[in-house]
């Protein structure tokens, strides 16, 4: 497991800041734009830890973060979004088990 | 004018969810609030106020308390509604033609523009000290266009006028 410290304080604050607002506002919005807050959330603290993350986990986060179905996609083609989001989950997973002391062959 | 540059600039306009860090100038977004206050307004009330943000640490805050704000625009211009006014006269607290017209004017100015309403009511009224009796009803981002910008969202389908309008009343069925 890397040691690295790779979040600042003031981007910590900053996603909480983004995380506590998207609960807020999540009151009045559709629910279908919960999971786009998450994944905006995703994507802010990928684009703030990339640089500082080693080589293997920066790859993982500029293609996940590439590969982030977009909202519109949901609003037009909910099966494939759901699909693209399974997607993602599953590529996290991987990279989680690759990188961790499980054997997931045994 | 003629018809042909307006029409063009209406078609040609896009919603921007990502700016460069490139400044717009003063006088283009006094430009841009001049469309603003030539904006059709119920009974002339007038109940929106604006709040032009260029300081980098308050348009930092606000970002942080706007999940839908996408964009690193380098001028916030909130759109604020008197809701004394708004409720004493049954008014839209934002009328939709103003939006329109500060998104043209823009536009026409060579300036992208995207609007954003995913916000925290409470924190941005916190941040830029409004008082009780006003909202904030609406964002809009003022900047350029990011180079590497993401194409923006596709039409589902391709649609006309005519898709979307019927002559008279409703059809049948």
């Amino acid at each position: 497991m890397s040691e690295n410290w790779v979040l600042q304080e003031d981007e910590a604050v900053e996603l909480l800041a983004l995380l506590s607002t998207s609960a807020r506002i999540q009151m009045d919005e559709p629910a279908h734009c919960a999971p786009s807050r998450l994944l905006t959330a995703t994507e802010r603290l990928s684009g703030m830890i990339a640089e500082r993350a080693s080589p293997k986990s920066r790859d993982f986060l500029l293609e996940n973060v590439a590969r982030i179905p977009r909202l519109h996609r949901m609003m037009s083609d909910v099966e494939g979004y759901t699909k693209s989001l399974d997607e993602r989950c599953r590529a996290v997973a991987q990279f989680l088990l690759r990188h961790s002391q499980i054997d997931a062959g045994a | 004018m003629t018809a042909e540059a307006v029409l063009g600039a209406i078609q040609s306009r896009r919603v921007v969810r990502e700016m460069s860090d490139e400044p717009a100038p003063r006088e283009q977004i006094e430009a841009v609030l001049e469309a603003a206050r030539w904006a059709p307004s119920g009974g002339n009330l007038r109940p929106n106020r604006y709040i032009v943000i260029e300081e980098a640490e308050t348009r930092r805050l606000i970002r942080l308390a706007s999940p839908g704000m996408f964009q690193r625009a380098p001028v916030l211009i909130l759109i604020g509604a008197n809701w004394n006014v708004v409720a004493e006269h049954q008014l839209p607290a934002t009328d939709r033609a103003l939006l329109i017209d500060v998104g043209a004017a823009a536009h026409a100015l060579g300036l992208a523009s995207g609007p954003v309403t995913s916000y925290c009511t409470a924190a941005v009224k916190l941040i830029l000290n409004l008082p009780r009796s006003y909202s904030p009803e609406l964002f809009i981002c003022l900047g350029h266009k990011a180079e590497k910008a993401r194409p923006g969202m596709r039409a589902w389908k391709r649609i006309s006028w005519r898709d979307l309008t019927h002559w008279e009343r409703f059809p049948p069925g």
